[in-house]
Parts: structure tokens; sequence; C-alpha cells
């Protein structure tokens, strides 16, 4: 019934509304009349009733109120809002950019937060897939997969270099040498083709090869019957078997093609001493990791006692998937989301100032709807609506804004971050920026609209249109704002400038050898035909001796090569000084090298001299020491001469004497301190265990050609040896960088950001004060003022607010970077350089923006300013 | 209910319900306009009262409000609501 009316009534609104005024004019008459018959003059009736009546439209508008339905009155205010906005471009420009920039950053980090640490990784039941940490061999995986309870497949991949000589030209590309195990464990099927069976992927088998899906389409042509075309790789015709569909990313490796590591290099696949597999594991269903963890130690311990000279020493530890692809990239997440955040407050801040000195432009129409019979709560509503339609546009040209920045941010990820792939916006991120945007209009738009709807109409009229009282109340808060504002673009700018001091600390960072120019490859001896030393000092003396008749190189070997996370320590003793009680022996780390590794690698001789071929077995024991070492254990002295041993030696003592220095090497990685180093000669030096070694090469041509001609030397000498780790140093090197730079680039993004909108919030609130005092700039310029007077007049107070604004914002950073000690390289939170400096900048973008509405202000014609208003 | 009884003395328009309900309550209950109208669209809503134009005691055209049936029987219902409310205060006051 009440429905029904309410239809029949908005059908009828225009003969409601005729009845409606008709029937209170009517009334008005009729209280008019029966004053005039009590006595009262005419005219005085007329008022008198008036009076009585009140406000028609206010009763009009109640009256209609009780018809309409609650969303005629909201497409009204939209309606309304969007003709006021058209009316004033500039202010809505102004007003959605700021937003778009703010919500746009947080989208977008947002977006990379749900990709990274929310939405399930893209692979089938992603829970259930366990990751080893330590590498493994692939007999070792074969044997876990015969003796294991706890998990249902397992698979592992060793990425390499390859040449690919089926193009148009020989490419290098990368092929993931895998066991069957490997797909079906990730659970994503090929989406032409099949996968290898577990019949092809043994020895001699047939050379089958999954291709990746850009493989597919840059090389193969997107050829849908690419299945069965041969390609050639490593000098071998693989065939096509599949293409893995464009979602396919492996977790941690880069490959562009798959093949069997059975059939392509069966004499390290047989090898259990190559720990070189990433390996994944598909837990069986309501298999808990801890269970699969206790099953994995069953098998070690097992394995361990069948092969202790292979396995004793090592650890199998299992963690979840995702924790090892997140790990240590979620702090830095976090304090992205952390800084994006900030800026979307400074830009909330700029909006809700924005909204009050429109607030303040539009008194009077305000005053003359409040006059007209419009309700406060109406008045906050229309202002509301207006706000959120703001803020939704801004939500709108933001996600714009972050669809480019995601792009960006994936474009210029590092190489470890490589495997995010799958950041998109999806529903929850547009939820996410559509949540955002709302709690922005109606939160920030609260305050200014309820400080412009405060209209006492008879008070405001009484002041002739200038309301101090809500005008004061609303430029007290927007100084608030801008202090505010202020604050947390320092926040954000000494994070940043953390950062990049952090980051020039680490580009300047001598390594300790010239990276540039130099090859690195891993070899590993079998141990079955090098169990003794002397057998492997000639394969090395022989390899060295080849290589060096290889054109324009420079080559050397050592067991572990700098920056590439590996390196073993000895406790020693030096000869002379008092006993020392064992187990308390300093330590050191240990390094046999052969060739001309210090050469190759530039790394500077500092005393004494190099290593010669003199320096062999059955010669006086040599070592070299580095800087850092000297430091520690020969304050002051020179080293050379002294004699050391190793504290674990059996025996008679072998003393090692000291014969050289060279300079200190970052051996762990750039941002690590140098530990103190000894190197050895490998034919000295070497341990019966100890088979490994890093060829150091420095060539004055390109490397193309350079690792197949290696290759073939190592094979030329005993064909099964795999050549693994095949890097540059320099690719090794911006490992160490890329990361840093990354989130320094960020975070300095964000921070320019913050930095500019606070520059805008100053300049809004020093243009509206100059805008206010626009008289009284004028009666003083009239007067005789000087114009710099009234510059420094209205600069002071823009200057009180920034200065606010930044000790409060050090008292912040100082309590906030501190969330950032693991990012920052050398660099302590609380910089008081950095602080100082970014102080300096944000001072200097606050001068400029309230230099110039101050200018302006004082350029003003006195007499203009005089019949202003 | 106020207006709701003085209608169940018959038709009437707005200005004539005010007059009434002043002079009734002897100048205590005062409707103001700006509730007045309010109120009545309220009833017209709920089909509480009809409404039409007709000629006033004084040859004025005027619009007449009416009680329907639905409206007699809400008024009835406040009715009994407001005297046990009635009731109620009369006890608590006049207990000691």
């Amino acid at each position: 019934m009440k429905l029904w009316n309410k239809i029949r009534n908005l059908l009828n609104r225009e003969a409601f509304d005729r009845d409606l005024r008709e029937e209170m004019r009517i009334h008005r008459e009729m209280a008019e009349e029966k004053l005039n018959q009590l006595g009262t003059p005419k005219e005085e009736a007329h008022y008198a009733a008036m009076r009585a009546f009140g406000n028609p439209s206010l009763a009009q508008e109640a009256s209609r109120l009780q018809w309409t339905f609650f969303f005629e009155s909201f497409f009204q205010d939209i309606g309304f809002a969007i003709r006021m906005l058209r009316k004033s471009p500039s202010f809505a420009a102004v007003a959605v950019l700021t937003l778009a920039l703010g919500i746009g950053t947080n989208t977008a980090i947002f977006s990379v937060i749900n990709g990274v640490l929310l939405r399930p990784l893209p692979y089938k039941d992603p829970q259930q897939i366990a990751v080893m940490k330590e590498n493994e061999s692939l007999p070792n995986v074969i044997d876990m997969q015969r003796q294991t309870n706890a998990f249902s497949v397992g698979g592992g991949i060793n990425a390499q270099p390859m040449d690919y000589t089926s193009g148009p030209e020989p490419l290098q590309i990368r092929v993931g040498l895998v066991n069957s195990g490997f797909f079906e464990t990730l659970g994503i099927p090929p989406v032409i083709g099949r996968i290898f069976s577990e019949a092809e992927d043994l020895r001699g088998g047939p050379r089958l090869a999954v291709v990746s899906y850009p493989f597919w389409q840059n090389h193969l042509g997107g050829d849908p019957h690419a299945v069965g075309r041969p390609i050639l790789l490593g000098g071998n015709s693989y065939a096509v078997i599949g293409v893995m569909p464009e979602t396919f990313i492996c977790p941690r490796e880069r490959a562009d093609v798959f093949i069997s590591l059975w059939v392509a290099d069966p004499k390290t696949a047989v090898d259990r001493d190559v720990h070189f597999l990433h390996t994944y594991w598909r837990l069986k269903g309501g298999v808990s990791l801890e269970q699969a963890q206790a099953d994995v130690a069953t098998i070690h311990n097992s394995l361990a006692e069948h092969f202790p000279a292979e396995e004793k020493e090592r650890r199998m530890q299992l963690i979840p998937l995702r924790e090892s692809l997140v790990g240590d990239v979620r702090p830095a997440l976090l304090v992205l989301f952390g800084a994006v955040g900030l800026v979307l407050l400074i830009a909330c801040a700029n909006f809700a100032s924005l909204l009050i000195s429109r607030g303040f432009a539009r008194r009077q129409e305000m005053l003359i709807r409040a006059a007209l019979g419009a309700g406060r709560g109406r008045l906050i509503r229309t202002l509301l609506t207006e706000s959120t339609l703001l803020s939704f546009a801004g939500g709108a040209v933001g996600l714009l804004f972050a669809h480019w920045g995601t792009r960006m941010l994936l474009a210029l990820r590092p190489e470890e971050l490589r495997w995010l792939t799958g950041i998109h916006m999806d529903s929850q991120v547009l939820l996410f920026a559509l949540a955002v945007s709302m709690l922005i209009g109606v939160i920030f738009g609260m305050a200014p609209a309820f400080v412009a709807a405060r209209t006492d109409v008879a008070a405001a009229l009484n002041e002739g249109g200038r309301s101090k009282t809500a005008s004061a109340a609303g430029h007290r808060i927007r100084k608030i704002l801008v202090t505010t504002e202020v604050a947390f673009a320092l926040i954000l700018l000494a994070g940043a400038g953390l950062l990049i001091k952090g980051f020039s600390r680490l580009r300047s960072v001598n390594p300790g050898f010239n990276p540039t120019g130099v090859m690195t490859m891993y070899l590993q001896l079998p141990a079955a035909r090098y169990a003794e030393i002397p057998k492997r000092t000639q394969f090395r003396r022989d390899l060295l001796a080849r290589l060096n008749s290889l054109p324009g190189v420079q080559v050397g070997m050592i067991t572990d090569i700098p920056l590439g996370g590996n390196y073993v320590e000895y406790d020693f003793v030096i000869d002379g000084r008092p006993p020392i009680p064992e187990g308390d022996e300093p330590k050191v780390q240990t390094l046999s090298v052969m060739g001309e590794y210090f050469r190759a690698m530039q790394i500077p001789l500092r005393a004494g001299r190099n290593f010669t071929e003199m320096d062999r077995e059955g010669q006086p024991l040599v070592a070299i020491a580095n800087e850092e070492f000297v430091r520690q254990f020969f304050p002051g002295h020179n080293p050379v001469g002294s004699r050391i041993r190793w504290a674990r030696d059996t025996g008679p003592p072998r003393w090692i004497t000291v014969v050289g220095v060279v300079s200190d090497v970052k051996h762990s990685g750039l941002n690590q301190p140098t530990d103190p180093a000894v190197y050895t000669p490998f034919p000295q030096a070497d341990e019966a265990w100890k088979r490994w070694m890093t060829l150091a090469i420095r060539t004055d041509s390109s490397f193309s050609g350079l690792v197949e001609q290696v290759k073939a030397q190592v094979w030329s000498l005993d064909g099964q040896i795999p050549v693994s780790d095949v890097q540059t140093m320099e690719q090794r090197m911006a490992v160490s960088f890329a990361q840093q730079r990354f989130y320094m680039f960020l975070l300095g993004a964000f921070a320019s950001l913050a930095a500019i909108l606070a520059g805008v919030g100053i300049y809004g609130v020093v243009a509206y004060t100059a805008g206010q005092s626009t008289h009284e700039i004028g009666i003083r310029m009239a007067l005789g003022g000087q114009r710099r007077d009234v510059l420094r007049l209205i600069m002071a107070e823009a200057a009180k607010v920034t200065s606010a604004g930044i000790l409060i914002g050090i008292a912040g950073a100082l309590a906030v970077t501190r969330a950032m000690t693991g990012l920052l390289f050398e660099v302590k939170p609380g910089d008081p350089v950095i602080l100082a400096a970014v102080a300096t900048v944000l001072a200097l973008v606050a001068l400029v923006a309230c230099y110039i509405p101050a200018r302006r202000a004082t350029q003003v014609d006195p007499m203009v300013a005089l019949r202003y208003e | 209910m106020l207006i709701l009884q003085t209608l169940s003395r018959g038709a009437n328009h707005g200005y004539g319900i005010a007059q009434h309900i002043q002079q009734i309550s002897n100048d205590a209950l005062k409707i103001g306009e700006g509730s007045l109208y309010p109120a009545l669209q309220r009833l017209l809503m709920n089909d509480y009262v009809i409404a039409e134009w007709g000629v006033s005691e004084n040859n004025r055209r005027a619009r007449f409000y009416k009680i329907t049936a639905t409206g007699r029987k809400q008024l009835s219902h406040e009715k009994r609501k407001f005297e046990a409310l009635l009731v109620g205060i009369a006890r608590v006051m006049e207990t000691p």
C-alpha cells in the first residue's frame, strides 16, 4: 500500500508539488485573514502569518521527503555533484589526480602483495608442494622417491645455459635439466603435446624436449604443429614433444626448454655427489610438513649410512614452496606497502585540504541554500556525495595508474623476483581500490563537509558573508593536515635517502677483483676416478695448460669463487705465538688456487710474491694471505715469512710459510664483511675430499664461443666431467645489486611523489592565506609597506607549518625507518646526514611551494586589493 | 494521533486542523506548520486519510482531509497505547 502510494506519487510529482504549495499558501492566507479580523493591520498580518508559518520551503521539503524513495535524493545529489564539479574542472582535476596518485601506487603495490603473499602460487594444490632447502643429486631424488611414504611425487631441475643452433644464429638459451617427476610435482599439464614419460626418462632414452610458451612463440613461431619438430641443443637434436602453458613458470629457475637430465647428461645423472638439482616434492594428502620432514630425516640417515662420503656431512630440510620463494621479499614488500600507505595519507590530506578551501569558496552558496531551506544534514550529504564521487573518480584513474605501475614494476623487478608473473589486477585488487576510494571519500570528506555546512545563517548574514569562525576552524584543520603531510613526506624521504645511501655504498664497494671480462664455470671431478690427489693435480695442470693455449686468455682456478656463496674455514695456529687451547684457535677462510687466478681476477698483490709453478707438491708449503688476515693476526707487521699450520692436521706439524699478501676480496657478497682468508696452491693443499673447482677465465675478446671452447678442452681430457654454473663475474655482481636498486628506485619514486604532494599542500594553504589577506596586504602596501616584509609575513606561516612538520617527521623517521634495517647496507636507520639532507630537500620544496603564491599576493595593486570584496 | 482525532470529528483542512488543536488544548499545543504538513503527508501515504480539494466555510478553496476506515482503526490503536502510557505515568506520579 505504502509502496504503491509512493510510486503513484512519483508519477504525479508535479501535481503533488503544486497541491502542496497551494495548500500552504492557503494556510497562510487563512491565518492572515484571521489576524486581520482580530484587528491587525493587513500588512502586518501578512508578515505575522509568514513568520508563524516558518520556512515554507523547508516545510515543503520535509513533506515531500515523506514520499520520496531514499535513492531519489541520492541520484539527485550525484547529479548535482557532477554539475558542480563540471563547473570547477580545475578543482576536480587536482583532487582526482591527487587521489589517483595515492590510490594508484597503493593498488599497484597491493597487487604485488596480493600476487606474492596472498594469492595461491600458480601450481596445482600449491600448499601441497614442499621444497628441499639444499640442492640434491638425481640418485638421491630417485632413492627418496623409492623410500618415501610422505610424497606422492618429487622432481628436480637444474637450469643451465646451452647453445641453441636451430635458429638463424646460434643462441645461448637456458635449458632445464629435469626428471620426469618435475612437471608432475608442479601439476601443470602442457597446452600442446605431452611431457616425458617415466619410460623415456632414463639413460640413453630418446632426445625429447618440452618447450616453454615464450620459446615456442619466439623460436618456433607459435606453430601449432610444433610437436615433432627437431631443435638443436648443445649440438644434439631433440624432438619437441610439448609446449607448456603461458602461465607456467618454474618456481626458482629460468628455463626456455626442458630436457631429461638422464638423456642429456647421463654422467652427472648417476653421480650422487653432484648436488645441483632444485627439488620439489608433492606431499601426499593428509601428510603434514613435519611428518614429511621426519620421513626425509629417516631416508637421509639411511643414505648417509650407505654413502658416507657423499651424504654424511649434508642435511635435508623441507620448507613450504611459498616460503622458499618469498622468504626475504616479504619484509621489503611490507616496507613498500607502508611507504605507499603514507603516500596515500598525504594524498588524502591534500584532498581534505582542497575540500576545505572549496568549502570556503562555496560559503555563499551554502548560506543561500541553507536560507532557502536546505537542512544541515542535507547539506552535509550533498558535500559528502561530492567528495565520494571525487574519490571514486580518483580510484578509477588510480586503477589506470596502477595498471601501468604494476607493468613497470614487473619490467623492473630484479632476477630474484622474476617468478612474480601472476601479478595483475584481479577482483581482490579491484575490491581493494574500491574500498580505499570509498573510505577516503567518506572519511576525508566528513570534516570538510561539517565545517562547510556549519551555517548559522543569521550570524553569517550579519557578518556580511564572511564568517570568520568557520573559516578559522577550517584553516586550522588545513594547517594540521599540511603539517602531517610534511611529516609523512619526511619519513618517506628519509627511507628513500637511506636506501640511496646504502645503494651508493654498495656500488662503491670494491669487490677486490675486476669482474669485467671474466667468465667462470664450475667443475667437479668424479670421486670414483679421481680418488687420489696426484691424479687430480695432473688433471688440473693439464687443463690449465690446454686452456692457456686458447688465444687471449688468462686462466686460473679456485675452490670457491667469490660471490658464489661457498667457502671452507679452517682453524689455524701461528708459529711462535703462545699456545691456544684446542678448540679456541682462530678460523680463517681457506681457498686453494692454481694457475693465474690472481691475474685473471686482477686481485693485486700487496706484499711478497705470487705463487709460481715451483710451489707444487714436494716443495716447501706456502700460502698467500689477504689484508684482513694481516690486520687481524699480524697488525702492524709484515707477515711474509711467518708460518702457520692447520690446527686439525694430524701427524707431524706441517708449517706453511706466508709468502705474499693480496688485497681483500668480498667473498661472501658485496654487502658482507671481508673475512680473513688464506690462499694455498691446489697441488700442496688438496684434501682428499676436495674435488671441485671454479675456473676463472679472463678474456680480452667476447665471451661468445668461449664456453664451448672451454667445455671442449675439459672433455678432451675427460669426457665424463660436467661443466656447470657458467656465469660471468659481472652476472654474479649484478645479482648483488639488482634487488637493492629495485627497492631504492621504488621507495625513491614514492618519496618524490610524497614531497610533491606535500608541496602542493603547502601551496594550497599559503595561496589561501594570501587570498584571504589580500585586503590587509593592500592596506599595508598602500601605507608604504615593503613588498619584502609582506612576503615575509605570508611565508612565516608556511615556515611554521613546515618546520613543525619536519620536526615531527624526523621523530617519526627515527621510529619508523628501523623497520628497514634489513634492507640497508652500511647505513644506520637514524643516519643524521640523511635526515639533515631530506629535511633540507623538504624545506626547499616548501620554500618554492609557498614563494609562488606569496609573491603573487604581493604583486597585487594596492588599489585593486582595497577594492577587493 | 491528534490530527486523526481532529479529523474523526469531520473533514478539515490544514489550517483548520492546526487551529482546532490549538483551541481545544487552550494554546498548550501549537502545531508548527513545519511539522503539520509532513505529518499529513505521512498519514496520506499510509492511507489513514484521504485529501480532496473543496470549498471552505468562508468560500475559499482548500484541501480537505478526511479520515478513512484504516485511519480510524489506527486512531483507536494509538489511543489505547497512549492511554496505557498515561495510566503508567499516573501510577508512577501517584506513588509517594
